[in-house]
C-alpha cells in the first residue's frame, strides 16, 4: 500500500511539478478550476435558482408544440432509430475485449473525482437578492457532505481494491455500451425530483410527494432500452449473414425518410384499400421483377429483351395519362429502371440474389412512402412548424450531415474532375455557397426561394431550410474532402490503373476510402459546427433548442410563473449541446483509432 | 509471335523528349532486362506499355491491340499486363489479402472464395503466407514488394512489367524479391524488368537492353552484353556500376 502511494506521488510530481514553470501552471489552473466549480456549484444549488423552470418545460424543449395526442409517433420514431442502431451495433460488433479491471479503474477514477469535488464543494453561497442585498445561505451542510463522502469513499476504495486484484475476466467493448446505458435507465426510476403542481386556486405549490424524474417518459425510455438490447442480440445472432449488413446500410438511408413522413403526415391506412390496392400491386410487380431476374439467361428471353424494355417504357409513359393507382405508376417507373440494369448485374448467382432483395426492399419502401405521402391529413401544429426544440436541432444536424456529406463527396470529386464543365459547375457551386453567410442563405430559404421554384410548387419552410443547409454544409464538406483527395499519392492512382480498375472503381475502392480517412477530424469538426449553427434558424422564426430555452420564460402561462429564471434554462441548453458535441468528438477519435490501423 | 511490338515510339514531356524512337519486340515467355542511367527513358518506356504514360508518335501493340488515344477499354489491356512499382504502391487501407483479391473480385468478377484461395497460393509462392491479414504498413519493404508481385500475378497477366522493383529496398531485402522474380521467370512468364541488378540480368535474362538519352543504344544476349559489349556507352555504363 505504501509503495503504491509512493509510486503515485512520484508520478504526480513528475507530471505536475517537474519544473518551476509547470508548478506555477498547475497551481494557477487548479485555482481557476476550483473556483469555477465552487461558483457553479453554489449557483446550481442556491435556493434562488429554480430548476423546475427547466424540468417543467421539458416537453417544449423536446418537441415544442407537437400535439400530445400524436406523441406515439415521436416515440415510435425514436424507438425505431434505437432498434436500427441496436441491430447495427450487433452486426458490426467488434471483437475488441477489455479486461474487467479497465472498467473498475474507470469507476475508481470517477469515484476519486466525486470525492475530490465533494470535499472542495462550498458550504455557503451568496447571491444578490431582489432588493439588492447580498444573501448568504447554506447549500451543502456538513451532515450532507459527510453523508455523501462515506458511501462514495467506501465504493471508491472497493473499486480500487478490485482493480488491483488482477481478476481474469474480460468483456466485449460493444457489450459494455449497454452496461453503461443501463445506469441512466436505472437512475430515471430511482432519482426523484419535484415537478410542478397547482392547487385549486391555480397557485403554484411545492410538490409533495416527490415524483420520479422523467415521470411521464420513464416507461417509454425503458421499453426503448429493452428493444435496443433485444435488437442488439438479434444483430449478433445474424452477424455472419453478409447480406443483412448491406440491407441495414440501405435501410439507414431510408429510415430518415420514413420518420420524416411519419412525423409529418397521418397515414390513412384503410384496410380495404391496402388489401385490394397496395398488396396486389406489390405482389404483381415483385413477381414481374423476380421473373425478369430468373429468366434473364434464357435464350428466348435474351433475344426479345430489348422489346420487353420497350414495352415497360411505353407502359410507364401510358401510365402517366391513364387513371391507375399512384402506386402502380411509380412501380412502373421503378420497373423501367430495374429492367435496364438487370442484364448488367445478373451475370452471377450472387448478383441475382442481391437484385431480388433490392427489388423487394425498393417496392416495400415505395409502398410505404406513397401510403404516407398520399395521405391528405397532415399533423397540424397551430402557429408554428411541426419540428421545434430538440427535434428541430436534431433534424437539422442529422439531415445536414446525411444529405450534405454525399453531396460534399460529389462536389469534391467534381471539382477534381478532368471534365472542364463538371469542374467549373462544381467549383462555382462551392464558391458561391461558401462566400455567402449562412444567415443570408436562411433568409433566402424563407423569403426568396419560392420565387425560384416553378409555380404551384411549394415546400414547407423546414424543407426549404433543409435544402439550403444541405448545400451550405455540403460545400464545406467538399472542401475538406478535396484536401483529403489531394493527400493521396499519385502512385495509388497508378497502382489502381495498373490492375485494370475502371475510373469508378478506382475512386470508390482506392481513393475515397483513403481520402475520407485522412480528413475524419476536419469532417467531424464540420459536423459539430453544423450541429451548433443549426441554432441560427431562430432568425427566420423557427424554434430550435436554444430558442426554446431563451423564449420559454416569456411565454409561460400565468399560473406556472418562472419569470427571472432564464439563466437556468440557458445553462441547461449549453450542457445538452456540450454532451452531444463531446460524444461526437469522442466517437470520432475512436473511429480514427480503429481506421488508422493500417497506416502506422 | 511477339506479344509486344513497339515501333518508333516517341514521347515528349513538354519540350523535353524522353523517348527518341524506340523499336523493339518481345516474344512470349521471354525475359527482357532494360538498364541504363537515370533519365534515360527506361521507366517511361515500360510505363507506355500499359499506358500509364501516353506516347505521342510511333505505335505500341500489346497482345494484338494497338494502344491509341481512342482505345475505349484500356482496362482490359491493363488487366493482362501486371506492373510492379519501385515504391510498391500497395493500398495502405486494405490488408495484404484484400490488396491481392481486390482486382480479381472487382475487375475479373471472380467469387471471393476463389480469389482468396488463389491469393493464398500466390502468397505461398512469394514466401509470405503468414502475413495475409496484416496491413502493408506492418510489413518490411521486401515483404511489401513481394505482396505487390502477388497482387499483379493475381490477375493472371500475360506480361509482367517491373519498374526498378529493388531500388527502394535495403540491400538485405533485395535478394528475397529477386528470388521471387527468378522463380517467376523460370515459370515461363513474359517479363520486362527495369533494374540495375546485373546479377539478375546475367542469371535469368534472355536479352539485355541499354537505354541512354531516350534511345536504345545496345540490345544483346546477357553473355555478350557483359563480356563483349558492342557499344562504347555500354562499356562506360558497365564500368561505372560493376
Amino acid at each position: 500500500m505504501v509503495d503504491v502511494i509512493k509510486k503515485n506521488a512520484k508520478a504526480v510530481q513528475e507530471s505536475l511539478f517537474s519544473s518551476v514553470g509547470s508548478s506555477v501552471l498547475t497551481i494557477g489552473t487548479s485555482y481557476l478550476v476550483l473556483n469555477f466549480f465552487r461558483g457553479m456549484f453554489g449557483f446550481v444549488m442556491s435556493s434562488d435558482k429554480d430548476w423546475l423552470a427547466v424540468l417543467n418545460n421539458m416537453q417544449l424543449y423536446m418537441v415544442q408544440a407537437y400535439p400530445e395526442s400524436d406523441f406515439i409517433r415521436v416515440w415510435i420514431s425514436v424507438g425505431l432509430t434505437f432498434v436500427f442502431s441496436g441491430i447495427s451495433i450487433g452486426l458490426w460488433r467488434s471483437d475488441d475485449r477489455s479486461n474487467i479491471s479497465v472498467m473498475f479503474d474507470r469507476f475508481y477514477k470517477l469515484g476519486l473525482g466525486v470525492l475530490f469535488f465533494t470535499i472542495v464543494a462550498p458550504t455557503f453561497t451568496s447571491y444578490m437578492g431582489n432588493d439588492g442585498s447580498v444573501i448568504t445561505e447554506e447549500v451543502f451542510s456538513r451532515s450532507s457532505r459527510i453523508g455523501m463522502l462515506i458511501p462514495v469513499l467506501v465504493i471508491t476504495v472497493g473499486f480500487f481494491l478490485l482493480k488491483n486484484r488482477k481478476i481474469n475476466f474480460s468483456f466485449n467493448n460493444s457489450d459494455a455500451v449497454f452496461l453503461y446505458l443501463s445506469i441512466p435507465i436505472a437512475l430515471i426510476w430511482i432519482i426523484e425530483l419535484p415537478t410542478i403542481q397547482l392547487d385549486q386556486n391555480k397557485d403554484r405549490i411545492i410538490p409533495d410527494p416527490l415524483m420520479p424524474i422523467a415521470n411521464t417518459t420513464k416507461v417509454p425510455w425503458t421499453v426503448i432500452f429493452v428493444l435496443f438490447l433485444l435488437s442488439y442480440f438479434i444483430g449478433i445472432y445474424f452477424k455472419e449473414v453478409k447480406r443483412l449488413k448491406n440491407i441495414m446500410s440501405i435501410s439507414w438511408f431510408l429510415l430518415p425518410l420514413l420518420i420524416f413522413s411519419w412525423i409529418f403526415k397521418k397515414p390513412q391506412i384503410e384496410m380495404a384499400e391496402v388489401l385490394t390496392g397496395d398488396i396486389p400491386i406489390f405482389l404483381i410487380f415483385f413477381a414481374v421483377g423476380l421473373g425478369t431476374v430468373l429468366l434473364i439467361n434464357n435464350p428466348i428471353v435474351k433475344k426479345y429483351y430489348s422489346i420487353y424494355i420497350g414495352v415497360v417504357i411505353v407502359a410507364t409513359i401510358a401510365g402517366v395519362f391513364i387513371s391507375i393507382p399512384m402506386l402502380a405508376k411509380a412501380c412502373l417507373l421503378l420497373l423501367g429502371l430495374f429492367v435496364t440494369v438487370v442484364p448488367a448485374v445478373s451475370t452471377s448467382q450472387q448478383g441475382k440474389k442481391s437484385l431480388i432483395i433490392i427489388w423487394a426492399v425498393a417496392l416495400v419502401t415505395l409502398t410505404f412512402l406513397l401510403r404516407g405521402g398520399a395521405s391528405e391529413t397532415g399533423i397540424v401544429v397551430p402557429g408554428s412548424s411541426i419540428f421545434g426544440g430538440f427535434s428541430l436541432t436534431w433534424l437539422l444536424a442529422i439531415f445536414g450531415t446525411y444529405v450534405s456529406f454525399p453531396l460534399g463527396v460529389l462536389l469534391a470529386l467534381g471539382r477534381n474532375s478532368k471534365l472542364p464543365i463538371v469542374r467549373i459547375i462544381c467549383t462555382g457551386i462551392i464558391e458561391l455557397v461558401r462566400s455567402v453567410p449562412y444567415i443570408t442563405w436562411l433568409f433566402f430559404a424563407s423569403v426568396t426561394l419560392a420565387v425560384f421554384l416553378p409555380a404551384g410548387v411549394e415546400f414547407n419552410l423546414i424543407v426549404r431550410v433543409l435544402m439550403v443547409t444541405a448545400f451550405f454544409s455540403g460545400a464545406y464538406f467538399a472542401e475538406n474532402i478535396r484536401g483529403g483527395l489531394q493527400s493521396i499519392p499519385k502512385g495509388q492512382y497508378e497502382a489502381a490503373d495498373a490492375i485494370g480498375m475502371s475510373p469508378f472503381q478506382k475512386i470508390g475502392l482506392i481513393v475515397l476510402p483513403q481520402a475520407l480517412r485522412a480528413v475524419i477530424p476536419t469532417l467531424v469538426s464540420s459536423a459539430i459546427t453544423a450541429f451548433k449553427d443549426s441554432s441560427l434558424v431562430t432568425i427566420i422564426g423557427l424554434f430550435d433548442f436554444l430558442t426554446i430555452g431563451k423564449t420559454v420564460i416569456d411565454n409561460q402561462s400565468v399560473p406556472v410563473n418562472f419569470v427571472g429564471h432564464q439563466r437556468e434554462n440557458l445553462i441547461f441548453v449549453a450542457v445538452v449541446y456540450w454532451i452531444f458535441t463531446f460524444t461526437l468528438s469522442r466517437r470520432s477519435m475512436k473511429i480514427e483509432k480503429r481506421l488508422g490501423l493500417g497506416e502506422r | 509471335m511477339s506479344i509486344i511490338q513497339a515501333k518508333g515510339v516517341k514521347k515528349w514531356f513538354g519540350d523535353f523528349q524522353a523517348l527518341k524512337g524506340i523499336s523493339m519486340e518481345i516474344a512470349e515467355g521471354e525475359v527482357l532486362v532494360i538498364c541504363g542511367p537515370s533519365g534515360s527513358g527506361k521507366s517511361t518506356f515500360i510505363r507506355c506499355i500499359n499506358r500509364l504514360e501516353q506516347h505521342q508518335e510511333g505505335e505500341i501493340v500489346v497482345d494484338g491491340t494497338e494502344l491509341t488515344n481512342d482505345l475505349k477499354n484500356i482496362e482490359t489491356i491493363r488487366a493482362e499486363v501486371g506492373m510492379v512499382f519501385q515504391s510498391f504502391n500497395l493500398f495502405p487501407h486494405l490488408t495484404v489479402m484484400q490488396n491481392i483479391t481486390l482486382a480479381p473480385i472487382w475487375v475479373r468478377k471472380k467469387s471471393r472464395s476463389d480469389s482468396e484461395e488463389k491469393a493464398m497460393e500466390l502468397l505461398n509462392r512469394v514466401g509470405i503466407p503468414e502475413q495475409a491479414d496484416k496491413f502493408p504498413g506492418q510489413l518490411s519493404g521486401g515483404q511489401q514488394q513481394r505482396v505487390a508481385i502477388a497482387r499483379a500475378l493475381a490477375m493472371d497477366p500475360k506480361i509482367m512489367l517491373f519498374d526498378e522493383p529493388t531500388s527502394a529496398l535495403d540491400p538485405e531485402m533485395i535478394k528475397e524479391v529477386l528470388d521471387a522474380m527468378k522463380e517467376l521467370a523460370k515459370s515461363g512468364m513474359t517479363m520486362i524488368v527495369v533494374t540495375h541488378e546485373m546479377g539478375f540480368a546475367k542469371e535469368v535474362a534472355d536479352r539485355v537492353m541499354l537505354f541512354d538519352e531516350g534511345m536504345m543504344v545496345e540490345e544483346n544476349t546477357p553473355v555478350e552484353f557483359f563480356d563483349n559489349p558492342k557499344n562504347d556507352r555500354t562499356k562506360l555504363f558497365l564500368s561505372q556500376i560493376l
